[in-house]
């Protein structure tokens, strides 16, 4: 992804609409679940005015994701307007609430792709990770998915009972007729920092998941995208200081963040147009606050379990 | 002719981007580049889109026409651009 301060708006949109789901996911650095929705959520009017300014501001690509997305009751209007309004749509979902009739609704609404969380091989590694989440349920989506002709991508993440079958889920995400397969270092922050014992693979494992993943890279080459990210969180951060990416994170509150893995709020669509948060996120990025909680991070990784409890970014007058 | 399926172009001060979606890979475009695109998202073939160039713009050296195909061409073998 390009540098930010180049262009007139982000050019990537994650947008979490909702923090409920219907999972509770070791790893989730946002601690979603049953029953976790933020109080002040963003609703129906508010939601679908923020993304008619997404749209007016030529925002060229939006994801949708949570929580779950398909728990928020303006799913599949905000999926439509953003189709309509010529934005490329991704939703990532964990596939448990897709019906057929809703694949083939997303088929006709035109999303570009739907990811899904695919995390292991084996019914028992992704049941452990993906807690309440049920292996078939998962697998039919995707399913059902391709038989729609919907673009399917595949999301995994990494810990320390699923690394070892890498090689098998990639195989098993293009006999599942995707189109891509997403993986990188699962972030320890969130639900996953308190879970970290039963989670964090060990550097020895990473070495072999990655290996392995340059070796399915070349295999699946101009077949099936298979994307990793190797760099350590901090490494990405600092290098994120030098070269911010045209990308806001929207909070289900309207509230936007700089990048996910860091704390720093910039913005509040409820109150202020893209134009003045795009304004602020450039000038959040060359923060000497945001580089010092960069640099403080590299010095007390322990930080990093709380990278999930947002603060307001400190600007400048 | 158009933008491939996956590509989106978005005009900028600077001139314009082309963002590819799948691969998220970014292009930026200098003023006459950014012309040309903004011609091949408003539809025709190759000829069209030079023909609409060159009536709105100088060109009796035939500069612009030889780069522009050249830029075209150079879309369409990067996949950004389909027929």
């Amino acid at each position: 992804m390009a540098r930010g301060p180049l262009f007139e708006a982000p050019l990537y949109v994650g947008w979490q609409l909702t923090n409920e789901c219907n999972l509770s996911c070791l790893h989730c650095i946002e601690e979603s679940g049953p029953g976790k929705a933020f109080p002040d959520e963003l609703g129906r009017e508010q939601a679908l005015d923020v993304l008619g300014r997404l749209a007016r501001a030529q925002v060229p690509y939006l994801s949708l994701s949570g929580g779950e997305p398909l728990l928020h009751g303006a799913f599949w209007e905000l999926a439509e307007a953003a189709a309509a309004a010529g934005i490329e749509v991704k939703i990532e979902t964990n596939g448990h609430l897709l019906s057929p009739e809703g694949c083939a609704r997303l088929r006709r609404i035109g999303v570009g792709a739907v990811q899904v969380s695919l995390d292991g091989a084996a019914r028992a590694s992704y049941e452990r990770l993906r807690a309440r989440g049920s292996w078939d349920k998962a697998l039919a989506s995707i399913r059902e998915l391709r038989r729609a002709g919907v673009s399917v991508e595949i999301n995994f993440s990494p810990a320390k009972f699923n690394a070892g079958e890498i090689a098998e889920a990639v195989d098993l995400a293009f006999h599942l007729g995707a189109v891509g397969f997403y993986t990188g270092r699962t972030i320890i922050a969130g639900r996953a920092a308190r879970t970290r014992g039963l989670l964090e693979p060990s550097a020895e494992q990473y070495e072999e998941f990655f290996k392995t993943l340059r070796e399915k890279a070349r295999q699946y080459e101009g077949r099936m995208r298979v994307c990793y990210h190797e760099m350590g969180l901090v490494e990405e951060l600092k290098y994120r200081l030098e070269n911010p990416a045209a990308l806001f994170i929207i909070l289900p509150n309207g509230k936007v963040k700089l990048i996910n893995a860091l704390p720093f709020v910039c913005g509040d669509l409820r109150r202020q147009s893209v134009g003045e948060v795009w304004k602020a996120f450039l000038e959040g990025w060359r923060s000497p606050e945001v580089a010092e909680f960069v640099h403080a991070l590299e010095r007390d990784p322990g930080m990093i379990g709380r990278l999930h409890e947002w603060t307001e970014v400190p600007l400048r007058p | 002719m158009k933008l491939a399926q996956f590509v989106k172009f978005r005009e900028e001060k600077f001139g314009g981007v082309l963002f590819e979606t799948r691969s998220e890979k970014v292009y930026t475009l200098s003023p006459s580049g950014a012309v040309v695109v903004k011609e091949i998202a408003a539809g025709g073939d190759a000829e069209e889109v030079l023909a609409r160039l060159k009536s709105r713009y100088r060109d009796p050296e035939g500069k612009l026409e030889a780069e522009a195909r050249e830029f075209i061409s150079s879309l369409k073998s990067q996949g950004l651009v389909a027929e």
